[in-house]
């Protein structure tokens, strides 16, 4: 017996547990004897042979899990779905109201917005990185304890067998689901938002005259209060649309004679270097900043064209697609 | 032209099933584990020696297969031999396969007509 041979059996062996370590230890010392003399009495050299033999047996940790039953996978197909279900409800329940929690305590704290929203995200962060890790490492170890000291399937049957109850709903023939509306009019809502804070933040005063608005003062004057408006009017169209149930021809006219009042103006403003106060730009040291032909304004005004566009043909894609529907399903019921 | 990846893939899966009723066969007459790999590889059914230790173990331990230290020899070897619970298995599984290979061959017939 060779160091090799050594080495690969106490390699082995450090995963064993102490009862079976002799017996096994024994088992594969004369199965290695064996395969080497077979080979060696061929004609081979004898290192060579016991090289070949190791390798034909394969990574030794790989051969004691197999001897152990221990499993060479983090948490397998058993118990994958059980744990994926209480990870994404976990992460789902209680990652938001910690961002909520945190976010308002540091208001409460006399923070301001900004401090309020990096706090927010990094208390939902850290929340979320621990639940996902101490939840990973209790199923690693639950994997990893003996079936027979412990059925796995009590676990199993926390959430209960599957059953045809649990099949999702079909998405609404008509394309219009509630999470849906909810969706596009927090997105719209949250552009309002946005727009009202810009609105408001300033830089603080030099020595003498007043605070330097991030806006241009003739965009603040008409056109910012024109465009909440036009975004109020988005989120009517997406009640209308809930109530009727589908998009129709109108209602994607509507959509599109809404989508150009907004961005039409809003690359005017853009292009034309009416959107961000020059003094604002001046005073950060980055004039292009607020110039129409600079590399924000030309990509606001891009954006909100592509936005547009892309929202115009969605509109009217879901109208053609919900009149072809229902002509068909009319068809089949007459 | 069958892509070998491919067909090595599946005749794997087509043969892991087997291996155990190969094994509870082959030890009816007692064994030690570099012999059997020897018998198997005869056969026409060759495996590997990371397959066969742990299978070995496995099969004792739910007692299909006992074992005996023999030191008769210049080497001591652990031999193994098909329990009589096993050799009830293993009539249980050979008729299984027979079954199975008489349906594929029926389905196999039915399709080329």
């Amino acid at each position: 017996m060779t160091s090799l041979v050594e080495r690969y059996l106490a390699a082995a062996m450090r995963g064993i547990p102490d009862r079976q370590k002799a017996d096994v230890e024994r088992e594969l010392r004369s199965s290695i004897a064996d395969a080497v003399e077979d080979r060696v009495s061929g004609g081979e050299d004898r290192v060579a042979a016991e090289t070949a033999v190791l390798e034909g047996f394969g990574d030794p940790t790989r051969l004691a899990a197999g001897i152990t039953g221990r499993p060479l996978y983090l948490i397998g197909p058993d118990l994958f779905l059980v744990y994926r279900r209480l990870l994404v409800t976990l992460l789902s329940l209680v990652v938001p109201v910690v961002a909520v929690v945190a976010a308002a305590a540091e208001l409460g704290g006399g923070r301001g917005y900004a401090d309020a929203i990096i706090g927010g995200i990094g208390g939902g962060l850290t929340v979320g990185l621990h639940i996902a890790f101490w939840v990973t490492l209790g199923f690693a170890i639950i994997e990893r304890v003996d079936a027979a000291t412990w059925d796995r399937a009590e676990l199993k049957e926390v959430t209960g067998p599957w059953t045809v109850e649990r099949l999702p709903e079909l998405p609404s023939r008509t394309g219009v689901s509630l999470g849906d509306t909810v969706t596009e009019i927090l997105t719209t809502l949250l552009s309002i938002g946005a727009l009202l804070f810009l609105r408001g933040f300033t830089l603080p005063a030099e020595a003498s005259g007043d605070p330097v608005p991030l806006l241009h003062s003739g965009f603040v004057g008409f056109w910012l209060p024109a465009l909440i408006v036009g975004f109020a009017a988005l989120v009517g169209l997406e009640v209308v649309k809930y109530v009727v149930g589908r998009w129709t021809m109108p209602l994607a006219l509507g959509n599109a004679a809404l989508q150009l009042a907004i961005a039409v103006p809003a690359v005017a403003l853009a292009i034309g270097g009416s959107l961000i106060n020059p003094e604002f730009a001046a005073r950060i040291g980055w004039p292009p900043l607020a110039q129409g032909t600079g590399p924000v304004m030309l990509s606001i005004a891009a954006a909100s064209l592509l936005v547009a566009c892309w929202e115009i043909f969605d509109g009217f894609r879901h109208a053609r697609r919900s009149s072809s529907e229902s002509e068909a399903t009319g068809g089949l019921t007459a | 032209m069958v892509d070998p990846e491919l067909l090595g893939t599946h005749r794997q899966e087509l043969r892991r099933g087997t291996v155990v009723l190969a094994c509870l066969l082959a030890l009816r007459a007692p064994g030690y584990g570099y012999g059997l790999l020897k018998t198997l590889e005869r056969a026409g059914i060759p495996s590997d020696a990371n397959t066969i230790y742990p299978l070995l173990r496995r099969l004792e331990e739910r007692g299909l297969l006992e074992s005996e230290w023999n030191t008769d020899d210049t080497r001591p070897r652990k031999f193994y031999r098909t329990s009589a619970a096993g050799v009830a298995l293993a009539d249980l599984l050979m008729s299984d396969v027979t079954d199975l290979a008489a349906s594929l061959r029926t389905l196999n017939g039915g399709d080329i007509g």
